[in-house]
């Protein structure tokens, strides 16, 4: 198992693994072209230690990722001609499959990780320094590629950023994520986390148009994470091939943003509203049927999805995918809407925090219902401040703090103790640096407003419960 | 005896094998109304795991059934 760098012309070694029964070697080579330009020849350059390291680790990552028996890799430096091999990739296995897997694995993550950078020298005698893996870097490609949605007043630079600090977690890796992933990362979402316990099989890929049909057999999160790169390099893609559980819930869920549920069991979208209505954070769930779809957003301050069902009903009452069939451009309707949700929850635009939404896609139906607080409901027990949020205050905190009035100018009555006035609305173009507590008349609109910046990436906001009425403030 | 609307959705408009009828009921509530359409259309769902809508907001099953309301049934969906 190794990671070379060389600055001499790299020839193949045999290798011996009688254990082996799949080996795969890939040559990189030198080609004569580059985005359109004619290149004479490249020169490879790197910060060794580093990239020795990176290498390094990488390789061992795949040898524990592909249980290989042998993975070797060695990286051309120097002065390369055309046809020249600029990297051996070779993996040894029990079988074939794992192999070329690794071999194209480790090769997307040398692109990506390691420190080496190629010098193309063109036809026309220019040359150019270029990351070996990726296009020109951030961030002045950034502001290129999101142009069109920066243009948009509610998005800007400051939405921008938002968007680009946010963490969102989509639990469960098929039709739905396979409309909700392309616009989250297309939109630049910071981070991405996936959790799924499947691998694809080829009656997904009428729907999950993620894969390709090269990826059956393979992990969806993996295949999905490898999407992402290849849709947006600089996305951070965290994969959790495994089923999400009680067990392991709160420690996937905690260090996201936003949840997006795109799973088909009945159970877990009821563990996930339980889960994320604990842990104070904003779920956009959603399902299909057949030609039809639900969506909801569900707010740790709003009604939840036990206020609307408050019995879990086991799955094979209400019919699932398989049994009933599903339209493939059904779960990519209902996920893009879901994406669409996290984005202008992320911005601070309006959400379907208090609505049910059913689409036909049969009819082009669309039905809204007003979701209201069940007073039967287990979870938040009907009540609007059940939550026992830490950043949601039962009293004014110790640490030093900024007081902040978020009614509108002309609501009375004044408070008593030194404070800011900012209406709500102006609080989301605002970033808040210091601790800031945040006060209205009831602790409604301060729980919602803090809950969104907390959303947006911003942690030290705090409501103060039952506003005006808290003894804190009297 | 009076006349109600009744739209099905996702499992319901699956196993009734129509979108919307009209039907003749001589149920007191909606819950009655419910139950009954359960039971002569085998839509193997309690009632308990239906939500019934009229206009855009949901009702409770003690709501008095009235000559021409529009009940929209829904119930869990689970595909993702």
């Amino acid at each position: 198992m190794s990671f070379t760098l060389s600055f001499e012309p790299l020839a193949l070694e045999p290798q011996e693994h009688s254990q082996a029964g799949g080996f795969v070697s890939f040559e990189g080579k030198v080609r004569n072209h580059a985005q359109g330009r004619s290149v004479i020849h490249l020169e490879y350059e790197a910060y060794p230690e580093m990239a020795t390291a990176q290498g390094n680790e990488l390789v061992h990552e795949a040898m524990e990722r592909f249980g290989l028996l042998d993975a070797r890799v060695t990286h051309r430096l120097g002065t390369l001609n055309i046809g020249d091999t600029a990297v051996v990739v070779q993996a040894a296995a029990a079988h074939r499959r794992e192999a070329f897997e690794a071999c194209e694995w480790i090769m997307d993550q040398i692109k990506w990780r390691v420190p080496i950078w190629k010098r193309e020298t063109y036809a026309d005698g220019v040359s150019e320094w270029v990351h070996a893996g990726s296009a020109p870097a951030e961030p002045h490609s950034d502001q290129i590629r999101f142009e069109r949605q920066m243009r948009l007043p509610q998005v800007g630079d400051v939405g921008q950023t938002k968007l680009q600090e946010a963490r969102v977690l989509l639990v469960g890796v098929g039709g739905l994520a396979a409309g909700s992933l392309p616009p989250l990362v297309g939109a630049g979402i910071g981070t991405i986390g996936l959790v799924d316990a499947d691998l694809v099989e080829l009656s997904n890929l009428h729907r999950q148009t993620l894969f390709a049909s090269s990826d059956t057999g393979r992990q969806k999160v993996e295949r999905a994470a490898a999407f992402a790169k290849r849709l947006r390099p600089a996305v951070q893609v965290e994969t959790h091939f495994e089923a999400l559980s009680e067990t392991n819930a709160t420690r996937l869920i905690e260090s996201f943003d936003w949840v997006l549920d795109g799973t088909d069991s009945l159970e877990t979208k009821f563990l996930l509203n339980d889960v994320c209505r604990k842990l104070g954070k904003p779920l956009v769930t959603a399902s299909v049927h057949q030609f039809e779809g639900q969506i909801m957003t569900l707010r740790p301050d709003g009604p939840c999805l036990q206020c609307l069902f408050p019995e879990v009903p086991p799955d094979h009452c209400v019919g699932t995918c398989a049994t009933s069939g599903v339209l493939g451009v059904v779960p990519d309707v209902l996920g893009a809407l879901q994406a669409n949700e996290v984005i202008k929850g992320i911005l601070g635009l309006p959400t379907l925090d208090r609505q049910l939404a059913l689409f036909d896609l049969l009819t082009l139906d669309v039905t809204r219902l007003e979701r209201t607080f069940n007073p039967k409901c287990p979870i938040c027990s009907g009540s609007e401040h059940s939550s026992s949020l830490e950043w949601d205050l039962q009293q004014l905190p110790a640490f030093d703090f900024d007081l902040i009035d978020i009614r509108e100018i002309d609501e009375q009555p004044n408070l008593q103790r030194p404070h800011l006035r900012i209406p709500m609305t102006s609080c989301y173009e605002r970033s808040f640096v210091r601790p800031t507590v945040f006060v209205c008349a009831s602790g409604r609109r301060s729980f919602r407003l803090a809950a969104d910046l907390r959303a947006a990436g911003n942690r030290h906001v705090f409501s103060l419960l039952d506003g005006l009425n808290n003894p804190a403030l009297r | 005896m009076m006349r109600v609307n009744i739209r099905y959705f996702a499992v319901l408009r699956e196993r009734r094998g129509l979108s919307e009828e009209q039907i003749e009921t001589s149920a007191a509530t909606i819950g009655e109304c419910v139950n009954q359409l359960v039971v002569e259309h085998r839509l193997g769902l309690p009632v308990s795991l239906i939500r019934v809508a009229i206009g855009t907001d949901f009702a409770d099953d003690s709501t008095p059934l009235q000559e021409g309301m529009q009940l929209l049934l829904i119930p869990p969906v689970a595909g993702g």
